[in-house]
């Protein structure tokens, strides 16, 4: 019997986010879906991938044509407590065979991300891998499927640059000040507004092991309450130049129509601080930082379109290390698919010997029931011993050819079982 | 033998180069080959030193070839310390050309280039070469940390974010790494100085003499000490102190190539 594996998903580029959501299978519905999955028709193994930016089913099939409509099915049915939206066809893509070994190794090395290289893939592709195989729906082809694809994304991310270099705004200024300060647990943060993109940079700095953080607004309780939220000490916003000096990152979102810090008052607050290091991240809708204050030595400020502009360039690098990356990928999936063609190879000797000793046994009865009936028993096994002889002589060179090492000879080995199975109608065995 | 030796070790300071030019281009700074390749140099260098120190008899450090051979040795030998506890495969790119350089030069000025005076075959010889030579391996060391923190401040300011220059370690790193090269080599060029003219007022009997050597690594002294202040008290830093350093070692450079030719004196071979 001979098995495809198919996958029906949709992502990020196939079908809008409600969509998206509307056929989400969740966390807590998993295993069930698993089960219910493993029941359609055609189906022997499956596992079920549903993140925010694609929800898709990887399956083993008997019947490729037969298994995406009941995979289409599946995920347009009503799910737990949530009602559908419309599935449209265009929504949905279908692979199968090579096309879908490559779009699984795709996905884990985070070449069919929205953000290429980006690494979360890998570990909820892990996730729902392990979910499935507790579930028990994943058998031999599925369990090395994944196998490898785990390795060929690892082989991607160390044989290519695909992950390098930040490519979101906030970690881009983390990654600017890792090149400024050495280390972040003796650097105090001074956060200027409660906008919520200083909000989240103030997070993501604290959670690299930064020693303190000062939040200020010019409304105090705004400052109290994020300051609160954020793990910072608030500070009234008319004192905020009287603490700069203790402020190694100042980050600016205030988004005020003025602008707060000019760059003399900086030149004083180095003064003061003996010409330690300071970086300013300008973030806010508006320019909080004179921009003079890059002239200063040992001052560094970077705007809100610096961030963004190296960030872009980031995602160009990773876009040209990317075409590396699919290189990879397709060496992959041409290994996977000889390991494919070798699994039916053992199904195909055996049937093939059976078919050939069908047959065999079909005439020597006929004969035997016949012309051959005065047979005596010693003939009667001389005759059995010299058809199947026959038999085996026949079939020794086309099986051993089939049994050498399939790596040999890259599509060969398929070909031939595929030959074999039409040529001596092996398939409905 | 000596020479041969010499040759090797110019051949693996050469390899040395290519490996960290490399692996930091590849964007591979953890590798730790370049620096092995290094060492393996090094220790062709040393053996190509007792060959020579053999040959003599005794330290062998006076003339243009074999002071040149004797400062490149500890040059990368203070470098391979250095690079122990930082992990700076990128000034690596700049010291393992220095010291093919120099080596090259050690060979191109040959090892007969003159005689010292039995008289001069003291310890004060090998004491005050090692300590002068020492300071300024070390601050060879601070020219390539301090060149490295320019590029990295220049990057940073005009927010052009290269691959290259993520293979840098930070301003902070390269700015405490400049400060503390900056503590070792002033007291060894000081002892240096002291030691060189101790050793002129015991044979000489004149310890200052106002020698062209002597007024250079004077003002260098003056220089150095001036950025130490500068660092210690007035909060003197980064770019100021980055480039104040590269120009106090090219003061010093400077007249170790050009100074003792045009000015034959003591240092230059001819002692009176």
């Amino acid at each position: 019997m001979q098995k495809d594996i198919v996958i029906v998903g949709l992502n990020h580029r196939s079908a809008p986010i409600e969509v998206r959501e509307s056929v989400a299978v969740e966390n807590s519905y998993v295993r069930e879906a698993l089960s219910r999955l493993r029941e359609l028709p055609s189906i022997h193994e499956g596992v079920i991938l549903s993140t925010c930016n694609r929800v898709e089913v990887v399956a083993t099939a008997s019947d490729h044509l037969v298994a995406f409509t009941s995979i289409k099915n599946f995920l347009g049915e009503p799910k737990a407590h949530r009602v559908p939206g419309p599935l449209e066809e265009q929504h949905v893509y279908t692979y199968q065979g090579s096309d879908a070994v490559r779009h699984i190794f795709r996905v884990a090395a985070s070449l069919d991300s929205m953000v290429v290289g980006e690494p979360q893939i890998l570990g909820q592709l892990k996730q729902y891998y392990d979910a499935a195989r507790q579930e028990g729906t994943v058998g031999t082809i599925l369990h090395r499927l994944f196998h490898r694809s785990f390795s060929v994304a690892k082989r991607v991310r160390t044989e290519t640059g695909i992950g390098s270099g930040a490519v979101s705004v906030s970690s881009v200024a983390v990654d600017l000040a890792r090149r400024i300060f050495d280390r972040f647990d003796d650097k105090t943060v001074m956060l200027i507004g409660a906008g919520k993109m200083g909000d989240l940079m103030a997070r993501h700095l604290i959670s690299q092991g930064v020693k303190s953080l000062m939040v200020t607004n010019r409304t105090f309780d705004r400052a109290v309450e994020l300051a609160e939220k954020i793990h910072g000490s608030p500070i009234r916003f008319e004192d905020f130049p009287r603490y700069l000096k203790i402020a190694d990152l100042v980050i600016g979102c205030a988004s005020a129509p003025e602008v707060l810090i000019d760059a003399a008052t900086v030149e004083r607050v180095l003064r003061e601080r003996k010409q330690k290091a300071m970086f300013f991240i300008d973030i806010g809708d508006r320019r909080n930082f004179d921009s003079r204050i890059n002239n200063l030595d040992n001052v560094y400020l970077y705007n809100i379109d610096d961030l963004t502009s190296v960030a872009q360039d980031n995602l160009q690098e990773r876009a040209s290390e990317a075409e590396k990356a699919e290189e990879i990928v397709l060496e992959e999936v041409q290994g996977f698919v000889r390991w494919i063609g070798s699994l039916e190879q053992v199904p195909t000797i055996t049937a093939l010997r059976q078919r050939f000793d069908d047959i065999r046994r079909k005439e020597i009865d006929k004969s035997l029931g016949g012309g051959l009936k005065d047979l005596s028993e010693p003939q009667r096994a001389a005759l059995e011993d010299m058809t199947s002889a026959m038999i085996n002589k026949l079939l020794h060179a086309p099986i051993s050819q089939l049994k050498r090492n399939p790596k040999d000879d890259d599509d060969d080995a398929t070909l031939y079982v595929a030959a074999l199975k039409r040529l001596f109608d092996l398939e409905d065995k | 033998m000596e020479a041969n030796l010499v040759k090797v070790t110019a051949v693996v300071y050469l390899a040395a180069t290519a490996s960290f030019f490399y692996f930091v281009l590849r964007k591979d700074t953890a590798a730790k080959l370049p620096s092995l390749v290094l060492l393996v140099g090094f220790v062709f260098h040393t053996l190509a030193l007792v060959a020579r120190f053999m040959n003599e008899g005794f330290a062998a450090v006076a003339f243009m070839g074999e002071a040149l051979l004797f400062k490149s040795w500890l040059m990368v030998g203070v470098y391979s310390l250095v690079q122990l506890k930082y992990r700076l495969s990128v000034l690596g790119c700049i010291i393992a050309p220095l010291a093919l350089l120099m080596t090259l030069a050690a060979l191109a000025f040959g090892s007969d280039a003159g005689e010292v005076p039995p008289g001069l075959k003291t310890f004060w010889l090998p004491l005050h070469v090692t300590l002068a030579f020492l300071g300024n391996a070390v601050f060879a060391l601070a020219f390539g940390v301090s060149l490295i923190y320019l590029l990295q401040e220049r990057y940073l300011k005009h927010k052009k974010i290269t691959a290259l220059m993520k293979r840098f370690p930070s301003l902070e790193s390269l700015d405490r790494l400049n400060y503390q090269l900056l503590i070792w080599g002033f007291p060894l060029m000081t002892l240096g100085i002291l030691t060189g003219s101790l050793w002129a007022g015991i044979h000489w009997g004149h310890y200052w003499s106002w020698e062209p050597r002597q007024i250079s690594s004077g003002i260098a002294w003056i220089f150095y000490g001036a950025i130490l202040h500068g660092r210690i008290t007035a909060g003197l830093r980064g770019k100021k102190a980055a480039l104040l350093t590269m120009f106090g070692f090219c003061v010093v450079l400077g007249y170790f190539f050009l100074g003792d030719a045009m000015f034959p004196g003591r240092h230059g071979g001819s002692f009176e």
